[in-house]
């Protein structure tokens, strides 16, 4: 049985006549990795900072290890969260900020850490103004790993990591989440990377729920068909069409939903080309503008 | 059924969470705002070393000047209206402000309250008040025992200082020190909770205020009144005001902070 | 691992392969759920979901405190099983494209030993 750490419903966040967050409703179960997804000014921080208590809701419910965030110490200090556009002390270098983390989070393992700053190589002595994006980024890796909170959030961990930067982070975090479960948000708008890393996807787009499901289910739940126009046509009448493009007399249509034996026969049967959709492909459609454009451009045309 | 006994449970949750003392999550921001000691204590003992060897090597120039004929009592006279010892309080506004625009946020990302938060960083605007207070009252003392450190320069022994003794000094320095970092602090809980909107506020009903007071006083000739009252309170009227003002601004900005959300 | 189809069925039958081909002979000891998710850098769920598959097919069984081993007679069953599924997933496309470029099952037999008769040749 799962236990629920969180769990929100009607969530609804305003500034002014924009609204970042629109009635949002859904839970997190305990250890599990959850990937936040969704384009940038989504929502997707807004969602953690309600999350952590940083603001305050318009509307809606907010539970997290059963009661409210905000102003709640033994719910924040079972937290952590370091924002994408985190502020640090004036003047502060990383060792400020690894010094000060074990007062903070009970779980916090000093070992782990130094070896995630030796990992990337961090300066700990140069000023926090004065990293790179990427050593930043790092700085919020490292204190989201090392604290090992019930409860972590990443917040587009890998801004101006290099590949390298990137793959140690992965590798990290799956191996320190095999030894130590816990539940793990990773908010990002680049998905290809850690899509296998995710167990369960919230997208969302324009402060709603696009999708919730977990991720397995979501992996080629999405198909790209592409062949002569007629037949594309034919062939996708009656399903759920998320995605097309065109050139002359041929068509490339992707259509939410799986195919069966039978159906792949058919396309085949049809010269039909089959495509996998990767989940940053079916994010792209899901979330673009591309389906309401191409509609268009076929009207015209 | 579950929603009414969940709700009764929390609200008891509630009751005893609010009665509960949690030392050491204050203490911990105490920590938090002192590891790097440069901001609260190296810099302020910084500015204030610099205005001392300005106020020695001006000492020492005008004794040159002068040569024999100039007495150092007559040299620490002449500093008696100089607002060095008064330095390093403009740059403690700024640790206030400071204090609520970047550490507070970090302190929320790490899981801290805001409740705790200002528990904590006031804890330290006291021991920093207290730890200047002692030590410019002190050096006021040894100012006067040395004769201006043996060349007649007044840095400590200026203005109000010196006057009164010890104990005058010290509460006088911790007054002013702890409404300098109060106000910093307190006005930046309103930019942290309602941005620039909150601040023009607060800046056009300050001036608002002082306005209608001086009009007010104006209008119905009551200026000597006024003047004959600040008078009559003295220096340590004056300073308590001050001490009053610096709890206003701090129980101000509890209130704020509360909704307060980090940028 | 493809985009096409769930990472889990991926990594069983990655691992039946194994056994098919004796990279992991019966009996041997598979590596442990978090050594196949670092490995494949994958979600542990994931990597469970998919070994969990032949653990419930028989082929891979778990020993408590130990780990997790291939059963005798695995691999004959994995073949049986494999090549029940051979027509469908190999031969019915064949004929498909075949009978497009108008390919008799005749020509296509002869086509077929041709071609076993070079690769035994390399």
């Amino acid at each position: 049985m799962t236990t629920t750490v969180a769990r929100v419903s009607g969530l609804t966040k305003r500034y002014g006549d924009f609204t970042a967050v629109d009635g949002v409703d859904f839970t997190l179960e305990e250890n599990r990795i959850y990937g936040l997804l969704g384009r940038n000014g989504a929502g997707k921080t807004t969602i953690m900072q309600l999350l952590t208590g940083q603001l305050f809701p318009n509307g809606g419910e907010i539970e997290v290890f059963g009661r409210t965030p905000a102003e709640h110490a033994d719910v924040l200090r079972r937290l952590c969260f370091i924002a994408e556009s985190q502020r640090y002390p004036e003047d502060f270098a990383p060792r400020h900020v690894f010094t000060a983390a074990p007062w903070f989070f009970e779980n916090w393992d000093q070992e782990f850490a130094d070896r995630l700053i030796a990992d990337f190589r961090l300066p700990l002595k140069r000023p926090i103004k004065k990293l790179s994006r990427g050593q930043l980024s790092a700085v919020g890796v490292i204190v989201g790993l090392a604290s090992r909170a019930p409860l972590t959030f990443f917040d587009e961990p890998y801004l101006g990591l290099d590949a390298v930067a990137r793959h140690i982070f992965y590798d990290r975090l799956l191996e320190d989440f095999a030894a130590h479960p816990r539940t793990i948000v990773l908010s990002t708008h680049l998905i290809d990377e850690v899509a296998n890393l995710l167990e369960h996807i919230i997208l969302i787009d324009q402060g709603r729920i696009l999708l919730d499901r977990d991720a397995e289910e979501v992996r080629g739940s999405a198909t790209t068909i592409a062949g002569a126009r007629a037949a594309v046509e034919q062939f996708v009448a009656d399903r759920p069409v998320i995605g097309r493009e065109g050139l002359g007399g041929l068509a490339s249509v992707t259509i939410d939903g799986r195919l069966d034996h039978a159906e792949r026969v058919r396309a085949a049967e049809l010269g039909l080309e089959l495509a996998p959709v990767s989940l940053q492909q079916l994010i792209v459609h899901l979330t673009g503008a591309d389906l309401a454009a191409s509609i268009e451009q076929e009207a015209a045309a | 059924m579950t929603a009414v006994t969940t709700t009764a449970a929390t609200a008891e949750r509630e009751a005893s969470m609010s009665s509960r003392v949690r030392p050491g999550e204050i203490w911990r921001i105490v920590r938090l705002l002192a590891v790097n000691p440069t901001i609260f204590f190296g810099v302020p003992w910084l500015i204030l070393g610099g205005a001392w060897a300005v106020t020695m090597i001006v000492a020492l120039i005008i004794q040159g000047a002068g040569g024999a004929a100039v007495d150092a009592s007559d040299i620490q006279e002449g500093f008696r209206y100089s607002w060095a010892v008064l330095s390093p309080q403009w740059y403690l506004v700024a640790v206030g402000v400071q204090a609520v625009a970047f550490t507070f946020s970090f302190a929320l990302g790490f899981g801290s309250t805001r409740r705790d938060y200002w528990l904590g960083l006031s804890a330290m605007f006291v021991f920093v008040a207290a730890e200047m207070a002692v030590a410019i009252a002190t050096l006021v003392q040894i100012e006067k025992a040395t004769g201006g450190w043996w060349i007649g320069a007044g840095m400590f022994d200026t203005l109000w200082y010196g006057q009164s003794g010890w104990t005058f000094d010290f509460f006088t320095t911790f007054s002013l020190q702890l409404f300098v970092l109060f106000v910093g602090a307190g006005v930046t809980t309103v930019y942290m909770r309602w941005r620039v909107r909150g601040m023009m506020t607060l800046f056009f009903s300050f001036v608002a205020l002082v306005l209608a007071l001086i009009a007010g006083f104006t209008f119905t000739n009551t200026w000597p009144a006024v003047l004959s009252w600040f008078a009559s309170i003295g220096l340590l009227g004056v300073f308590t005001l001050t001490l009053v003002a610096a709890v206003v601004a701090a129980v101000a900005g509890f209130l704020v902070i509360r909704k307060a959300t980090p940028r | 691992m493809d985009d096409s189809r769930p990472i889990f069925i991926q990594i069983a039958e990655q691992l039946e392969n194994d056994i098919i081909d004796g990279t992991l002979p019966e009996g041997s000891q598979i590596p442990s759920i978090n050594e196949f998710a670092a490995f494949l850098r994958v979600n542990p769920a994931t990597a469970l979901k998919g070994v969990g598959r032949l653990v419930d097919d028989g082929f891979v069984e778990k020993r408590r405190g130990i780990g997790m081993f291939v059963t005798v007679g695995a691999r004959d069953r994995l073949i049986q099983r494999r090549r029940a599924e051979f027509s469908a997933q190999y031969l019915r496309p064949l004929l498909v494209e075949a009978d497009k470029l108008g390919i008799d099952v005749d020509d296509l037999a002869g086509m077929l030993a041709a071609l076993r008769s070079e690769r035994t040749a390399s």
